[in-house]
C-alpha cells in the first residue's frame, strides 16, 4: 500500500468534489479512472500528487502523510502528467525531457551520464528521438503530447500518474501509448491514469476505479467491474457487455 | 438609495438624472468665482442679459460655454467608451486605456512643437489624426486575434503603444522646452478656458457622433452576442466595424481637441450606466451619455474649488477618481 | 556551439559600445586619448574618468539589471508580454520621487534614490497584497498594469498643482544617465548581490515554465519560488529606477532578444539577457546623446521607441 487515501475531501474554492474518499492503489498494476464528466477524477488524480491540499483527510505516501514529505523525495517516487500544457518559449525536445532529471541533478541543473542515458531512453520508448532538437513551440499536439509523456517518464518514478494522457494523440499513438504502459508495468511501475474510453480501460488495466459525483462507486477487475448496471447507473447507458474476440476482455456496446 | 433609483422605470431614471444635470449646470455657472456671483444672478443673466453687468458677462462668456463643453466633451467620451466596449466586448477598453488618447496627446505635441503656427486648429486636426492611428493599431491587433478572451492581451497592447506615444511625447517636449507649459496642460485635460469659439468647434461634430451612436446601438446590441452569432443575424460586420470606428474618433476627437486628453471617462461611465439599466446598448448609451456630462462637470467644480483660487485641470482629478475604479475592475473582471 | 558563437559576438559588440561611449560626446576622443584619460595627470582625465566612463559603467550594470529582472518576472508570471514595468514598481517609484520633489522642494536631493527605492518596494507590496499569493499570473500583470496608471495619474497631478520643478521631474520621470557619476555606481553596487541569487534560482524557473502541476510534481515549491524571484525582479528595479529613473521597455525586450538567440533554459537565457540588457541601454544611452546634441534626449526615451514597436510585433506574433 504505498499510495492511499483517508476519508479524503478535496475541490477548489471551498467546493468539495471529491467527497469523503478512502481508496488503497493496488501497487504493480495499471490503473484506470473512470467516470462521466466532473466526477471528480482528475481532481482526485491532482490531490495525489499533491497539486491540490486535502480540505479534509489525508492522503499517504508509503504509510505517512505527503505533505509532511519532502517535495523534492517525493518528485522521485510520484510523477504527474496533466491534462493541459503551457507551450514554453525556446525550449529544445531534449531540454523539455532533460528537465524531468531535476529532482535528481544539483542547483545548476548539470546531467551526468547517467542522466543522459535516462533521458534518451525516455524519449526512445514514446518515440520522439527524431524530434530532439526541434522546438517543442513547433511540433503538433500529439508530438508534444509524447513529449510531455517523455519528460515525466525522465523523472523515473516507481509510480505515473496520468491525466486523460491519450487526449490528442491519432488511434496508432493511443494504442503505442497503452503498449507502453504495459511495458513500464512489467518493469514494476505503477501507473494511474484517467480514461474516457471504457474499452480501453477494460482492454488494457489491471484494476479500474469508477467515479461518479465525487464518490467512488465500484473498483475492481474489469470483468467483475464492467457491468450492464454499473453503466446504466454510472453513465445513464443502456448497453452490453460482449467479450473482445481478440484481448477476450469485457467491452461494452451501447445499445 | 441607490437600489431604490434602480428600481425607477427608465424614463423616471433618464429625469433624475436629466434634473441632476441641469442642477449641477446651475451651480457651476455661478459658484467659486473670484468676482461674487449669486445664483438667481446666474438665473437672470441666462434669461434677461445685461451687458453692463460684470457676474452677468462673467455668466455668459466664461461660465455658460464652460459648462456646455464640459458637459458634451463628457458625454462624447462616456458614448466613445460605450462603443468601443461594444465592440471590441472587452470591458476594460476606453480611450485612454486603449492608447487613443496618448496617440492624440502624441499628434497634438508634435504639431504644436514642431509647427505652432498651425494655431487651434491645426492642432485639433493633428490630435484627431493621431488618436485615429493608434486606434487602427489597436483595432489590428484586436482583429488580428478574434474574439473577446484576450481582455488582459488587448489592454497590454493599449499599455505599450500610449508608452511609446508617451515617450515620443516627452521627447518632443523636451527638445522644445519653450512649448512644455502648453502641452503639458493639455495632456491634463482641462475645459477652464473653454470659449464659445471651442464651443462653435465642439457642437457640429458632437451632434453628428452622438446621433450616430445611437442609430448603431441596436447593432452593438448584436455584436454583444458574438460574431458569428452577429453576422447570422445579418449584421455586417467590416461595416459595422467601419462604422463604430469612425464614431469612436469623431468622439474622441472632438472632446479631446477642445478639453485635452480626460482620462477614465469612457471606462468609468459605461459601467455605472450598465449597473443601472442593464446590457441594452438602446438604454445604456444616452444614460451613459448623460452621466458622462454629469461626472465632467462636477470634476469642473471640483477642480475649482479644490486649491481655491487656483485651477486645478479636471482631467487630473478624473483620473485620480478613475484609476482606483480601473484596479477594481480588473480585480472584478480578471479571474 | 552556437551558444559560443552567440556570447563572443555580444561581447564584441559590448566592447566596441564602451568604446565608443567613451569617444563620442561633446568632444569626439580618439582611442589614444581615451586611455589617457584614465591617468590623472591627462587633460582628459575629468571628461572619461569623472563623467564618461562611470556613465557607461552605469550603463553596463543598469542595463544588466534591468535585463535580469525582466528575464525573472516573464519566466514566473510565464508571459512574454510580462515586465517589471507592468508590475507598476517603476511608477510606484516616480511617485515617491515626483512627491519628494514637489512636496518637500528643501529635502537634500541626496534622498532622492532612496525615496524612489521606497516607492518602489512599497509598489511592489501594495501589488502582493491585492492579489495575494495563489492569483493567476495574467491577473498579476493587469492589475500591475492598473496600478501604474494610479502612480501616474497622481503624478501628473502632482507635477500640474506644483509646476515650479516641472523639468527636473520629467527629466528624471523618462529615465536618464545624464549627469550620472561615481556617486551613483556605488550606490548600486550593493544590489549586485541579487545577482548570485537569481542565478540559484534558474533551474526552478526552467521548472516553473512546464506550467504550476508539472513543476509541483517534479518538488517545485511555486508560491516561494515565484514570491523569491519578484522579491529579487523588484529589488533590482527599484535600485535602477532609484538611480535612473524608469527605464522602460528594457526589462522587456533584453530577454526576448536573448531568448530568439539562445533559447529558453534560464542557466544560459539569465546571463545571455544582462549582456543583451547592456547592449541595448549602452547604445540607447549613445543615440539619445548623439542625435541632437547639445540638448540630451533621456536614454528611457529611446529605449521605448526601439522597444514599443518590438513589443507590438511580439503581440501581433504571440497567439
Amino acid at each position: 500500500m504505498s499510495l492511499s487515501t483517508h476519508n479524503l475531501s478535496v475541490g477548489y474554492h471551498d467546493k468539495a468534489i471529491v467527497k469523503d474518499v478512502s481508496l488503497i492503489i493496488p501497487d504493480g498494476k495499471i490503473v484506470a479512472l473512470l467516470g462521466p464528466n466532473g466526477c471528480g477524477k482528475s481532481t482526485l488524480l491532482k490531490a495525489m500528487s499533491r497539486i491540490l491540499s486535502p480540505m479534509e483527510g489525508e492522503i499517504h505516501w508509503q504509510g505517512k502523510n505527503l505533505l509532511t514529505e519532502p517535495s523534492r523525495y517525493l518528485a522521485t517516487q510520484l510523477a504527474l502528467l496533466p491534462q493541459t500544457q503551457p507551450i514554453p518559449e525556446g525550449i529544445k525536445v531534449k531540454d523539455l525531457v532533460a528537465y524531468g532529471r531535476s529532482p535528481y541533478t544539483g542547483f545548476w541543473g548539470r546531467l551526468t551520464t547517467d542522466d543522459n542515458k535516462v533521458i534518451q531512453d525516455a524519449m526512445d520508448k514514446v518515440g520522439v528521438a527524431e524530434l530532439a532538437e526541434q522546438l517543442v513551440s513547433e511540433l503538433s499536439g500529439g508530438q508534444r503530447q509524447r513529449v510531455w509523456l517523455a519528460m515525466t517518464l525522465a523523472q523515473d518514478t516507481p509510480y505515473l500518474l496520468l491525466d486523460e494522457p491519450t487526449t490528442y494523440m491519432d488511434l496508432s499513438h493511443q494504442v503505442e501509448l497503452m503498449e507502453l504502459f504495459k511495458t513500464l508495468n512489467d518493469a514494476g511501475k505503477t501507473i494511474v491514469t484517467v480514461l474516457h474510453d471504457i474499452n480501453q480501460a477494460a482492454r488494457y488495466c489491471d484494476h479500474l476505479i469508477v467515479m461518479k459525483d465525487g464518490e467512488i462507486i465500484t473498483q475492481g477487475e474489469p470483468e467483475t467491474v464492467l457491468t450492464k448496471d454499473m453503466l446504466k447507473s454510472v453513465f445513464s447507458l443502456n448497453a452490453q457487455i460482449h467479450q473482445d474476440p481478440i484481448a477476450k476482455t469485457p467491452m461494452c456496446v451501447v445499445e | 438609495m441607490l437600489n431604490v433609483f434602480k428600481n425607477l422605470p427608465y424614463l423616471g431614471q433618464y429625469f433624475i438624472l436629466s434634473f441632476l444635470l441641469c442642477l449641477f449646470a446651475w451651480l457651476s455657472l455661478f459658484s467659486w468665482s473670484i468676482v461674487p456671483i449669486t445664483g438667481q444672478q446666474a438665473l437672470t443673466a441666462l434669461l434677461h442679459p445685461d451687458k453692463n453687468i460684470i457676474a452677468h458677462s462673467i455668466v455668459l462668456d466664461l461660465r455658460l460655454p464652460r459648462v456646455l463643453v464640459a458637459a458634451v466633451v463628457g458625454a462624447c467620451l462616456a458614448v466613445a467608451g460605450a462603443i468601443m466596449q461594444g465592440l471590441t466586448r472587452n470591458p476594460l477598453a476606453s480611450p485612454s486605456v486603449l492608447g487613443v488618447n496618448a496617440g492624440a496627446a502624441l499628434g497634438m505635441a508634435t504639431v504644436s512643437t514642431i509647427a505652432p503656427w498651425f494655431g487651434l486648429f491645426g492642432t485639433s486636426v493633428a490630435a484627431i489624426i493621431g488618436g485615429a492611428i493608434t486606434w487602427s493599431l489597436v483595432m489590428l491587433l484586436g482583429a488580428a486575434w478574434r474574439g473577446g478572451n484576450e481582455h488582459g492581451r488587448l489592454v497590454l497592447a493599449g499599455v505599450a503603444i500610449s508608452a511609446l506615444c508617451a515617450a515620443l511625447t516627452k521627447a518632443m517636449i523636451i527638445l522644445h522646452e519653450d512649448q512644455a507649459a502648453g502641452v503639458l496642460t493639455w495632456l491634463a485635460g482641462s475645459v477652464a478656458d473653454a470659449r464659445w469659439s471651442h464651443w462653435q468647434q465642439l457642437w457640429p461634430m458632437a451632434l453628428v457622433g452622438l446621433l450616430g451612436a445611437f442609430l448603431m446601438s441596436p447593432t452593438l446590441n448584436l455584436l454583444n452576442l458574438g460574431e458569428d452569432n452577429a453576422r447570422s443575424l445579418g449584421v455586417k460586420l467590416g461595416w459595422a466595424r467601419v462604422i463604430c470606428s469612425l464614431l469612436v474618433l469623431l468622439l474622441v476627437g472632438a472632446a479631446l481637441s477642445v478639453a485635452g486628453s480626460i482620462a477614465f471617462i469612457g471606462l468609468l461611465v459605461p459601467h455605472m450606466a450598465k449597473s443601472l439599466v442593464g446590457q441594452d446598448h438602446r438604454k445604456v448609451l444616452p444614460i451613459a451619455a448623460i452621466m458622462g456630462a454629469l461626472l465632467v462637470m462636477i470634476a469642473d467644480v471640483v477642480s475649482r474649488s479644490i486649491i481655491y483660487p487656483i485651477e486645478t485641470p479636471a482631467g487630473a482629478i478624473l483620473a485620480l477618481i478613475g484609476a482606483p475604479f480601473f484596479i477594481y475592475m480588473v480585480r472584478a473582471r480578471t479571474s | 556551439m552556437r551558444t559560443l558563437f552567440v556570447s563572443f559576438s555580444l561581447f564584441s559588440l559590448l566592447a566596441f559600445l564602451v568604446v565608443l561611449s567613451l569617444s563620442f560626446g561633446a568632444v569626439s576622443l580618439s582611442i589614444s586619448e581615451i586611455l589617457s584619460g584614465f591617468t590623472p595627470d591627462s587633460e582628459f582625465y575629468f571628461t572619461i574618468h569623472e563623467y564618461r566612463f562611470p556613465r557607461a559603467v552605469l550603463a553596463v550594470l543598469v542595463g544588466a539589471m534591468m535585463a535580469l529582472s525582466g528575464a525573472l518576472v516573464q519566466g514566473v508570471i510565464r508571459n512574454p508580454l510580462a515586465s517589471p514595468d507592468v508590475l507598476g514598481v517603476s511608477q510606484g517609484a516616480g511617485l515617491a520621487a515626483v512627491v519628494l520633489m514637489t512636496l518637500f522642494p528643501s529635502v537634500s536631493i541626496f534622498w532622492l534614490p532612496w525615496a524612489a527605492l521606497a516607492g518602489g518596494i512599497s509598489a511592489a507590496l501594495l501589488l502582493w497584497a491585492l492579489c495575494g499569493a495563489h492569483s493567476s499570473a495574467i491577473k498579476l500583470a493587469i492589475t500591475g498594469v492598473a496600478m501604474a496608471a494610479l502612480y501616474s495619474s497622481a503624478v501628473d497631478f502632482l507635477m500640474l498643482t506644483r509646476p515650479l520643478e516641472i523639468n527636473n521631474a520629467l527629466l528624471w520621470l523618462t529615465g536618464s544617465l545624464w549627469g550620472r557619476g561615481w556617486d551613483q555606481v556605488f550606490m548600486i553596487l550593493p544590489w549586485l548581490v541579487l545577482l548570485p541569487l537569481a542565478f540559484w534560482l534558474a533551474k526552478r524557473m526552467n521548472l516553473i515554465s512546464l506550467g504550476d502541476e508539472v513543476a509541483t510534481s517534479l518538488g517545485v515549491s511555486i508560491p516561494v519560488t515565484r514570491l523569491s524571484a519578484l522579491a529579487i525582479a523588484v529589488g533590482l528595479t527599484a535600485s535602477c529606477v532609484a538611480i535612473c529613473g524608469p527605464i522602460g521597455f528594457l526589462g522587456l525586450i533584453a530577454p526576448h532578444l536573448a531568448r530568439r538567440l539562445v533559447g529558453g533554459r534560464h542557466q544560459i537565457l539569465l546571463p545571455c539577457s544582462m549582456v543583451v540588457g547592456m547592449v541595448i541601454l549602452l547604445l540607447a544611452d549613445l543615440l539619445a546623446r548623439t542625435i541632437n546634441p547639445p540638448i540630451e534626449l533621456p536614454a528611457g526615451i529611446m529605449t521605448a521607441i526601439i522597444g514599443a514597436p518590438y513589443f507590438l510585433w511580439l503581440l501581433l506574433k504571440t497567439r
